[in-house]
């Protein structure tokens, strides 16, 4: 195997920071996460409060630490949720075409002309709202957009002489949509998860802001840049700390995903003749 | 020689290549005189396109012109500016691509595309190009120019792009016309009638073309004088008719000893063996002389230069070796048993063959019934791909399937390896038919009967490694495991004349004959009776294609597999098949041994295909026959499927009866209305 695409190791690290701080976090806060300071509401940076301090006095950079946790859980959970549904769906719909294809892409279609929001709010009102239950609804509400992409590369790759020839064999159906299609369908699907962290941990802020997900006062990245929103112009920093480490995870997780496709393409192989 | 239209001299291109230069075209010279036309060839990787981006200054910005000219009536054209260019560009030098099917704009009608020139470099008003489009549209041989300037792209045949095409090369008139493989995409008979085409138009308005081509038969057809490129490098250049009836560089004797002919039917094609160099460190000495069968060991120390008069090469040997032709490789052993003759039951029997596919969506499937009653009926268009097939194929007998483009032979093809499922008729092999087993037994009947496919790099998983992909089946059936499925591997590399060290690669490190190679590997694994090989050779490059059949040619004799083998090539089934059958639309119009089907009496059909071909060495006072029409023509058939283009129709019978099949002797057979002692 040839050396490791520098995409990977480099946002593998940075994805190791931030899960670091997701796990020790708490430990390495200065402030509890929820001890409010009256006096000191919407303070800029200084020494005491590194990242300065929210509406409520709150410590940005501790809540910053804690939230990190469960902004991971959202972004990464769901998008888990979405791939483990939507990719099987897709291979399914793009594969057997007819009356499957048109059974699994209506019902998807149906899915999709729901507001997300909105479907997040119908899929959570079954029950009392926790952050497992967000994870999973945000994660279902993405099923449909991996769906639709796994199924269109999958009509191409289909049509590939290599899955006519492994059909012409007799090979079974998981074997040619696992081993034939599947690999080389991940390239474009990687991609698209990789986005859909970022989307899934903003939806389920979104979610948590209704009351639906994280229920304050515990923090989430995305619920801090909703609650921060009224303050953007007289308080910046409020919202720009969890929206830059939002931005540097996404970053991350798209760098890791670049280098997986370089790993998983023996096209994109270096030093190997 | 008078003026050249076309003047290149020590042309040396390169592009960028993993931090270094790669010399696409290296000191590349030639002349296109005034009128004449110019053929280019070369196999793939050649550098003969990247000549023509160059003529036309539409090359890649990456790439650098390292030295030469490029003279057009008198000018450096690598001196001018790019506006000076483009001014010439479509006005005085315009050019025709390969792809039909990409080279229009869907968006635009078609009449709107040929005006553009007109307007954009002779500045004429919307009338007056609209007059000039339709007379141009009638020049290149469109019956009904003004539909066709009105209709978009996709409602024309392959055949009317092209046409519309050159209509719009031609649109300003100009002095040099670049073709690049204008007729590669098309089907023979249009492919000869767009040939007639050109042909026309050079003697009318006295044009200079640079045809460019892989085909020596179209250039023998088409072009005065010859240049034979090899690696960026002329290696050959001359008068047409001379170099390819006494060629003198090896690489050229090679490249018409890979070609089958039709008139004789020769054991084993001559390949021209290993690889194309790799640019990037291009071997010492002569280019050619890793390949080259007349290597000797000056070969490798000095580079070659081309010499000559009229007739250039670029080998030190030429003289020497004049009249030295290409060998051929022996073939080995064959088995004894004559395939087809031995008796006993045939290995393949179809028969009624039929598949419909349903056309358009739900909505075009209901129609209005008047006729009273319910209103509505269903009734979805269909089109009949196989109309009815009914052939044998005996054990060790290779059956060629020989038609155009959309005439049902690649359905009818993965009909019998069960990849499409029949909407009438039956499929027997070995005894036994597919559609009546299930589960296990369906799955060791798969074994028997596999396919090898068209496209080298489609056909192999680029996700695995050549020894996974071949070793695949052995696991699959389990006929070898642990240690034995990689000798295995080994053995069928083996068998396709690659090296053992070739298991660990993957298919992008391959060549296309390589890839094609390890795809016929892959249907070997499994120790099918049958193969059925669709186009499996048409993507290669001749000397790559002789190699390939070649391979297939031992292995029918080695290992008494029987192929049908569909090829819309006639002459590559005239060099391998046994017996051929001819289709068109749906069924089989003639069949029989191949020496029978190639000669008299003939079905009208297959007389315009031999006709159509473009071969080296054809004789050129001989009657051309031309199919009228350019598509296969849509909606029910009634009468003779043929009746619409057939140059010998014989009247009203032929709209409306469907013609008896007619047993001409004890195999060959013909579907025609005309008694068989007059085809």
């Amino acid at each position: 195997m040839a050396a490791k695409p520098r995409s990977l190791t480099t946002g593998g690290a940075i994805l190791a920071l931030v899960v670091l701080a997701a796990l020790f976090g708490p430990m390495l806060a200065p402030f509890p996460y929820d001890q409010m300071d009256i006096m000191a509401r919407l303070s800029a940076p200084d020494a005491t409060h590194w990242l300065g301090t929210d509406e409520f006095g709150r410590d940005v950079l501790s809540r910053m630490l804690y939230g990190a946790r469960l902004s991971l859980l959202m972004g990464l959970g769901a998008t888990f949720v979405s791939l483990a549904l939507g990719v099987p769906l897709g291979l399914a719909a793009g594969y057997h075409g007819g009356r499957i294809d048109e059974a699994i892409m209506r019902t998807i279609d149906v899915v999709i002309s729901v507001p997300p929001i909105l479907m997040g709010l119908l899929l959570l009102s079954l029950s009392p709202p926790n952050v497992w239950k967000t994870a999973l609804a945000v994660g279902i509400i993405y099923v449909p957009i991996l769906a639709r992409l796994t199924r269109s590369v999958t009509l191409e790759i289909a049509r590939e002489e290599f899955v006519l020839a492994a059909r012409a064999r007799g090979e079974r159906l998981w074997y040619i949509l696992g081993a034939e299609i599947l690999p080389n369908a991940w390239p474009p699907i990687i991609v698209e998860a990789a986005l859909r962290v970022t989307f899934a941990i903003m939806l389920g802020a979104a979610l948590s802001f209704l009351g639906l997900g994280v229920q304050p006062p515990s923090s989430d990245w995305g619920l801090m840049i909703a609650e921060a929103r009224p303050f953007i112009d007289t308080a910046p920093w409020v919202a720009l700390a969890p929206g830059a480490v939002l931005c540097i995870t996404v970053i991350a997780v798209n760098l890791v995903g670049d280098g997986l496709r370089e790993i998983l393409d023996p096209r994109l192989r270096r030093g190997r003749g | 020689m008078s003026a050249s239209a076309l003047r290149i001299e020590n042309l040396t291109l390169a592009y960028p290549s993993g931090g270094g230069w790669i010399n696409a075209l290296e000191d590349v010279t030639f002349e296109i005189g005034q009128g004449r036309a110019l053929g280019l060839v070369g196999e793939s990787g050649s550098g003969k396109s990247t000549t023509a981006l160059a003529v036309m200054g539409l090359l890649a910005p990456e790439a650098r012109i390292a030295g030469g000219r490029i003279l057009f009536a008198g000018q450096s054209l690598l001196e001018l500016s790019e506006d000076k260019r483009r001014e010439l560009r479509g006005d005085r030098i315009s050019v025709v691509f390969q792809d039909p099917f990409t080279s229009l704009n869907p968006a635009l009608r078609v009449g709107r595309q040929i005006a553009e020139p007109l307007v954009l470099h002779k500045a004429m008003g919307d009338s007056d190009a609209a007059a000039e489009v339709r007379r141009l549209l009638a020049e290149v041989g469109i019956a009904r120019p003004d539909e066709v300037a009105r209709a978009y792209p996709h409602q024309l045949s392959g055949g009317m792009k092209q046409r519309a095409l050159i209509a719009t090369a031609l649109a300003c008139s100009p002095e040099l016309l670049v073709l690049d493989e204008p007729t590669t995409a098309l089907d023979v008979t249009i492919e000869a009638q767009i040939l007639d085409l050109l042909e026309g138009l050079r003697r009318d308005r006295g044009l200079s073309m640079l045809y460019i081509t892989h085909n020596l038969g179209v250039v023998a057809r088409i072009c005065d004088d010859v240049c034979v490129l090899y690696a960026g490098r002329v290696v050959e250049s001359g008068v047409a008719a001379e170099v390819l009836h006494n060629p003198r560089h090896p690489y050229t004797k090679g490249l018409l000893a890979s070609l089958p002919k039709m008139a004789e039917r020769q054991e084993r094609l001559a390949p021209i063996p290993g690889r194309f160099p790799d640019l990037a460190s291009p071997p010492s000495g002569c280019i050619f002389h890793p390949r080259c069968h007349f290597c000797v060991e000056r070969c490798a120390a000095e580079p070659q230069v081309l010499s000559g008069g009229v007739h250039q090469v670029r080998c030190w040997r030429a003289d020497e070796l004049a009249g030295v032709d290409w060998p051929a490789p022996a073939p080995t052993p064959a088995s004894t048993t004559v395939p087809g003759e031995a008796g006993g039951r045939p290995l393949v029997e179809v028969g009624g063959l039929a598949k419909r596919f349903q056309l358009g969506g739900l909505f075009d499937a209901i129609h209005i019934d008047r006729s009273g009653g319910f209103p509505f009926k269903y009734d979805p268009p269909v089109v009949r791909a196989v109309d009815g097939v009914s052939l044998e194929v005996a054990p060790g007998e290779v059956l060629g399937l020989v038609g155009e483009s959309g005439c049902g032979k690649s359905t009818l093809g993965r009909m019998l390896v069960g990849l499409i499922e029949p909407s009438e008729g039956t499929v027997r092999i070995a005894g036994e038919e597919a559609g009546q087993l299930t589960g296990r037994a369906l799955r060791a009947h798969r074994r028997i009967a596999q396919i090898i496919f068209q496209n080298p790099d489609s056909s192999l998983n680029p996700r695995k490694t050549v020894g996974e992909i071949v070793a695949r089946p052995l696991a699959l059936f389990d006929l070898a495991r642990g240690g034995a499925i990689a000798a295995k591997v080994v053995e069928l590399l083996e068998l396709v004349r690659l090296p053992a060290g070739y298991a660990g690669r993957y298919p992008h490190q391959l060549s296309g004959g390589e890839k094609q190679r390890v795809g016929i590997a892959r249907a070997l694994a499994t120790s099918p009776r049958f193969i059925v090989c669709d186009e499996a050779v048409s993507a290669l490059d001749v000397s790559v294609q002789a190699y390939v059949l070649n391979v297939l040619a031992d292995l029918r004799d080695r290992l008494d597999v029987a192929y049908l083998f569909i090829s819309h090539d006639l002459s590559v089934i005239a060099h391998i098949a046994d017996r051929v059958a001819v289709m068109y639309r749906g069924a089989i119009v003639e069949e029989g041994p191949v020496a029978r089907v190639l000669s008299p009496p003939y079905h009208p059909y297959t007389e315009a295909l031999l006709s159509a071909i473009p071969e080296v060495g054809r004789d050129p006072a001989k009657e051309r026959i031309r199919l009228r029409g350019d598509g296969v023509e849509q909606g029910a058939i009634k009468g003779c499927r043929f009746q619409h283009r057939c140059p010998r129709r014989i009247g009203p019978i032929c709209d409306t009866v469907t013609p008896p099949v007619v047993a001409v002797t004890k195999l060959h057979r013909i579907a025609c209305h005309i008694p068989a002692s007059a085809l």
